[in-house]
């Protein structure tokens, strides 16, 4: 049973989802609403800005480096095998090759630094750092009901998902129980505790600003600049916590899609992913949240279930091939089908409008990998594709794969897309060479 | 006679301006200066953009203007123009600091927020510091105003942070627990026992573990046949029941976490082992598994490189174990010992854990197999080395009268909202609590009762506020000299990197403090306390960038018996914070930091470092022979992996490192140029590629200085051991054959010699960094002045500026007769202006 991670009302973060019953008669037969018709949503005399947003995908056994990679580099690359599969969508994803993060070595644990970047997963002292996503949720996640989503296939401990006080947000497996939490009304007395914290921080930071302001009548000019950065931080969360409370006021979004039925049994890997995906871009279409992770966990994965094929050895064996023809044989099935499925994704966003541009357009999709070679259990060289964000994509950027090229510079680039302002994340060196905006 | 009235006049616009600091006469003062700048300067240099106190420095050194500059100043002019503009930095440089002081306001930082908290609450198991956003840094500490800003974020997580350390001092009091003894026996420890069955995660034997009664294996137990433990059915076998293995701890595969035993409660435990060596004949036999639902498995055949555990015998060897904890945020070493053949207890003393976290002992030397084709480099034709556990003891939780005084500061005592809101910002505030600031609180207070919280929720609120409070979190310091109190924070963020305790307050309230002899004994009293080696720590951190020990791996193809070495990298930095300690405690002179004559090791440490003789995990100082390379901070390894990246080493970071933090030469950026790409293949090496670079002269005006230092310890590689030559990778070379800690092989070749001699700017040579220590440590002044800088940085907040630089002269020349001792520094620093004024 998963505690909530965090009763952290200064974050403005609401507390991930406690399990809730069944609502009965949860019919849910309402129009979808239009995403145009979305109200701006902070109170601050800004322009409505349609939003952006991220999603990114860690499949945790990785796919084969020689199937993946693509020959040439640039706009003429040869696609691979396994790119031919989305060439559908050329113009809209870059690929990368020698990349990696700086000092995240250890394999299996590495899955939990794929957006964190934090190094040496493995050591006896390891501690966890701030994900993408949450640094994302701390600047803007005020700006929708939920932060952000942390979604997972088949775990409910490997999250991608950690917060900057160095806490992992378990993620959710079951897509069906998060669209409740997205699309049906929450329980009276949760939300007025949780009104009750929201204000409560308010309270403490009208104090704060006070004694403040009473200080700086008393300080030198140069000290006094020290004292109003202070000042403007208490201001500054006071509106956060303001614009969260808000969100308590508000009734959700109301949407035609039908509950998710997630797969009972673990071996329909497939299937599972393919419901989460369709999860997330209804959150996205709604405005629900801006920032979603979704661990692929194959390691513990039993033999999959693929729907025309054959699989006769469990996942995580299979990705240990040791140059077996038929393992080997097996696991491009496999791999077929994330690249299927992705393609998918990236073909439902691209047909759904969103002003002048289309969803995809304003929302990037990451999707890689902690391993670059699962069967050697190295983690350089990840297979890593970006997609959407309205980037000028059809590329293969290739860096160095004898020393690889940081992977968080990617992550910088995401950040300022997103409209942050950042120049730095976690080992970084600046932004992705080779990367522009559209 | 005609010239010198010549000069006087000259000299007299000086004169008078040094009398007069007016702001608004700066225009005038400057005009001389203006003047000598326009006439000499103005061909190459835009004379706005010239840095004024870096022209006082460059015609005072001589080197500008050029000597090949076709006007130059006489002796005279030169010596005239040098009084009046110091003159002129001095008094604005006075004037300022008298407006503003010299250190720009600041908050505490994070390390400095924990320990105030940890203090505070009485709760030195508080782990607070990694919820903050990393600390800016300027002039490479962070400890300085300009650089530690406060954003929304950081607001938020000192809300977070201090409503959760009350939190668990709350719970730390609920949850109290009487005090027991209880003994875990390894055989009732599911993390060890389920995996002496193979699954898919450990089908080899090499991540099992197995059954063991003294050296007698029980294959019976292990194949499940009979019963995990006697249990208390037999109470004599049980204590000789144990469970054994050959790897050290892997996270996910097999981690020897004794899980039974969490911690109930906040506190400190002591804990101790019951464990001995033993040894493991090969022929062991691996198993296939096809996915998570094969529970059974397909065996191979024996082999050699595998241990068999139907055949045990007495160990052969002895063998240090490290304990960590897990399962907290913080996960960390928390002692360590070392096991023989003869069954032992080990006590690693006290601990302090926090709820929930449990400890796991590591055999440290053991191997952690990676994929693939993983092989034990301690396997042996006859077998391996092998540690067997028997059981674990927990003493606590061990309380005292200080164990609840969190609880008691918070809700001790029958007393109304106020006093106790009094108490608590009495203890939190550095200096006296004004009735505004406590009506402020209360009226927090009363206002979330109002919304309908409860009484203690509704003070903890109010407590939260004070510890997010501005008053708390930034320092209070006023523009001249300071007063009692801030000078009692600045003294116990110094040594303790906390806040001061009761004594030192009192002294302050007092007003005893500013007394010379008081703040002397007061900074003896907190040198010789333990919590200075918080000082220790934060300071190396800092200084030595410590702190970024862990930012770099060491290369599998070239240093793969490096990787993976934990016990290497935390002998490394023990000896580090051992070395500084004792130079404190013994007044060692300054130029001990470059070169002297012993050093801390363990057996770990000293085989690295080729010293004979040292057997056993605990650090322990030893002589040095004369012509050992070791000795001073240059050559230890903590440094030399910090100035490397894991894969090569460069001598001009290496030596720009030297000359910044040990010699205190500040080095300007170069100017945009193509790196250097250094050749891990070994065909040429990176003093090769960098003589090129060098023989560029407007290259070779800084690299002449930088580079010395940097090629003597090229003898070092990436962690620090020495070498003659370099390592390369050449697949058409032969391998260095040997197998590293994750159970793969060697893949390096040796390939060109190190060439570790040069020659100081000066002109004197050395042939390799014996010579080099014997010549830099002779320079004591340069060293002493270095250190002082480093230690006021770090003490007041603010670097050595202009007109401090007489005061700092004053302290090297008070400290000079013992030959600048390292403590006597420390309370030179203290004594003077520079800490004594804001």
């Amino acid at each position: 049973m998963k505690k909530p991670v965090s009763e952290q009302p200064y974050f403005a973060m609401r507390t991930p989802i406690s399990r809730r019953a069944l609502l009965k008669g949860a019919g849910i037969t309402l129009a979808l609403p239009f995403l145009e018709g979305m109200q701006p949503v902070l109170a601050q005399a800004k322009p409505a800005t349609m939003p952006r947003r991220m999603l990114a995908i860690c499949n945790n056994l990785g796919l084969l480096a020689d199937q993946f990679f693509p020959q040439g580099v640039g706009r003429a690359y040869k696609p691979s095998p396994y790119l031919e599969g989305l060439q559908a969508h050329r113009n809209d994803f870059t690929v990368f090759s020698g990349v990696s993060h700086p000092n995240v070595d250890g394999g299996h644990p590495a899955d939990v630094c794929f957006l964190t970047a934090a190094p040496h997963p493995g050591s006896s002292s390891f501690r966890n750092t701030i994900s993408l996503d949450q640094v994302i949720a701390e600047q803007i996640g005020i700006q929708t009901r939920f932060p952000s989503l942390t979604l997972a296939v088949n775990t409910r401990a490997r999250s991608l998902s950690w917060t900057g006080t160095g806490v992992a947000i378990p993620p959710e497996d079951k897509a069906a129980e998060v669209f409740k939490q997205l699309f049906l009304q929450g329980n009276a007395a949760e939300v007025k505790a949780q009104i009750r914290k929201l204000e409560t921080g308010r309270s403490i930071l009208d104090t704060l600003a006070e004694q403040a302001t009473e200080l700086q009548r008393n300080v030198s000019t140069h000290d006094k600049e020290r004292l109003d950065q202070y000042f403007t931080s208490v201001r500054n969360l006071e509106h956060r916590l303001a614009v969260s409370r808000g969100w308590e006021d508000k009734p959700k979004p109301v949407v035609k899609a039908p509950v998710p039925v997630d797969p009972a049994s673990p071996a329909a890997y497939m299937t599972r992913i393919k419901v989460m995906y369709d999860l997330a871009k209804l959150a996205f279409e709604t405005d629900s949240t801006r920032a979603i992770t979704l661990m692929l966990d194959g390691v513990s994965a039993p033999v999959l279930e693929i729907e025309g094929a054959k699989i006769t050895d469990g996942y995580h064996n299979l990705s240990h091939h040791g140059k077996s023809e038929s393992k080997r044989a097996e696991l491009k099935t496999i791999d077929g089908w994330h690249i299927k499925l992705l393609a998918e994704l990236l073909t439902k966003l691209k047909a759904t409008p969103e002003g002048e541009e289309t969803l995809l357009d304003r929302t990037m999709v990451l999707y890689g990998s902690n391993f670059g070679d699962a069967n050697a259990h190295t983690c350089f060289n990840l297979p890593t594709i970006l997609a959407g964000g309205g980037f000028k994509h059809g590329q293969h950027l290739a860096f160095n794969t004898e020393q690889n090229y940081p992977l968080p510079n990617l992550f910088v680039s995401m950040l300022q897309r997103m409209g942050l302002e950042t120049d730095r994340f976690a080992s970084s060196t600046g932004t992705m060479r080779g990367l522009e905006v559209a | 006679m005609k010239a010198r009235l010549l000069i006087l006049l000259a000299a007299l616009p000086f004169a008078f301006a040094a009398l007069r600091p007016a702001p608004h006469q700066a225009a005038t003062k400057l005009e001389p200066y203006e003047q000598f700048v326009q006439k000499y300067c103005s061909n190459c240099h835009e004379p706005e953009k010239l840095d004024r106190i870096k022209v006082h420095d460059r015609v005072q050194a001589g080197e500008m203007p050029p000597k090949e500059a076709k006007l130059r100043p006489s002796e005279p002019e030169k010596t005239a123009f040098l009084r009046g503009l110091a003159s002129w930095l001095t008094t604005e440089e006075k004037a300022k600091y008298a407006r503003e002081g010299r250190a720009t306001q600041r908050r505490l930082n994070g390390y400095e927020y924990e320990n105030a908290l940890r203090d505070l609450l009485a709760a030195p198991w508080l782990q607070i510091r990694d919820q903050f956003p990393e600390d800016g840094e300027a002039y490479r500490f962070n400890k300085v105003g300009d650089a530690l800003d406060v954003s929304h974020v950081h607001l938020a997580r000192y809300l977070t942070a201090a409503e959760y350390a009350i939190n668990e001092v709350i719970q730390a009091h609920e949850k109290r627990t009487p005090t027991t003894t209880k003994r875990y026996y390894a055989r009732d420890q599911q993390t060890l026992t389920r995996i002496f069955t193979q699954t898919i995660f450990n089908s080899s034997p090499d991540r099992q573990t197995y059954p063991v009664i003294g050296t007698t294996p029980q294959p019976d137990v292990r194949n499940r046949l009979a019963p995990l433990t006697v249990g208390d059915s037999d109470p004599k076998t049980r204590e000789l029941e144990a469970v054994g293995w050959v790897s050290s701890n892997y996270v996910t595969g097999f981690t020897y976490r004794w899980d039974q035993f969490k911690a109930p409660v906040a506190g400190r435990y002591r804990i101790k082992f019951s464990a001995y060596t033993l040894w493991a004949a090969p022929g062991g036999i691996h198993r296939r598994f096809t996915d998570t639902s094969d529970k059974v498995g397909t065996p191979g055949k024996p082999r050699m490189q595998t241990p068999d555990y139907d055949k045990i015998s007495p160990g052969r060897t002895v063998e240090p174990i490290t304990v960590y904890t897990r399962n907290g945020t913080k996960n960390r070493c928390v002692g360590g010992f070392d096991i023989t053949p003869e069954p032992n207890v080990y006590d690693i003393g006290e601990v302090w854990l926090v709820a929930g976290e449990t400890l796991v002992p590591d055999a440290s030397r053991f191997y952690r197999s990676r994929p693939n084709n993983f092989v034990n480099p301690l396997m042996t034709k006859d077998g391996c080395p092998s540690v067997a556990f028997r059981w674990m003891e927990v003493e606590g939780p061990i309380y005292d009268d200080k164990s609840d005084a969190g609880y008691e500061l918070l809700f001790g005592g029958k007393a109304d909202v106020e006093s106790h809101l009094r108490r608590f910002m009495a203890k939190a505030y550095r200096g006296p609590v004004t009735e505004a600031d406590v009506q402020r609180f209360v009226k927090l207070y009363q206002e979330r009762k109002q919304a309908g919280l409860g009484d203690r929720e509704a003070l903890i609120a109010a407590y939260t506020a004070v510890l997010a409070s501005p008053r708390f979190v930034f320092l209070n310091e006023k523009p001249g000299k300071l007063d009692d109190n801030a000078l009692a924070t600045r003294l116990a963020l110094f040594l303790w990197n906390s806040t001061p305790d009761e004594a030192l307050r009192a002294r302050a309230a007092r007003g005893e403090l500013s007394r010379p002899n008081v703040l002397r004994a007061e900074t003896e009293r907190l040198l010789n306390d333990p919590k200075s080696h918080r000082f220790t720590e934060a300071f190396l951190d800092y200084w030595l960038d410590l702190r970024k020990i862990e930012d770099s791996t060491p290369s599998t193809t070239l240093y793969n018996d490096y990787y993976l070495d934990d016990s290497l990298v935390e002998a490394a930095v023990l000896e580090s914070h051992l070395t500084f300690e004792e130079f404190i405690r013994q007044n060692l002179p300054v130029r001990n930091v470059v070169d002297t004559n012993f050093t801390f090791v363990n057996e770990r440490l000293a085989n690295h470092y080729g010293i004979p003789n040292v057997k056993g995990i605990a650090m322990r100082r030893v002589s040095l022979p004369a012509d050992s390379p070791r000795g001073g901070f240059l050559t230890q390894a903590s440094v030399l992996k910090v100035t490397a990246n894991g894969t090569t080493t460069s001598p001009v970071l290496r030596g720009k490192w030297v000359m910044e933090r040990i010699l205190g030469f500040e080095i300007p950026p170069p100017p945009p140029v193509a790196a250097v790409e250094p050749d891990i293949r070994g065909a040429v090496t990176i003093r090769q590629q960098l003589d090129k670079h060098r023989a560029n002269t407007s290259c070779a005006s800084c690299h002449t200085k930088i580079d010395p230092a940097g090629f003597a310890l090229e003898s070092f590689d990436v962690m620090g051991g020495w070498r003659d030559r370099y390592r390369g990778v050449d697949e058409s070379k032969p391998a260095e054959k040997g197998l590293g800690k994750n159970g793969q092989p060697f893949a390096f070749h040796y390939g060109l010699p190190v060439d570790c001699a040069g020659s100081l700017p000066d002109g004197r040579t050395f042939a390799d960094i014996r010579e080099l220590k014997r010549l830099l440590a002779a320079d004591e002044a340069t060293l002493a002045r270095s250190f002082a800088k480093q230690l006021t940085i770090y003490a007041t907040g603010a670097p050595i500026r202009f007109s401090d630089r007489a005061v700092l002269e004053k302290i090297l020349e008070q400290a000079k007769p013992n030959h600048y001792g390292m403590r006597s520094l420390i309370h030179g620093v203290i004594q003077s202006p520079l800490f004594r004024e804001k």
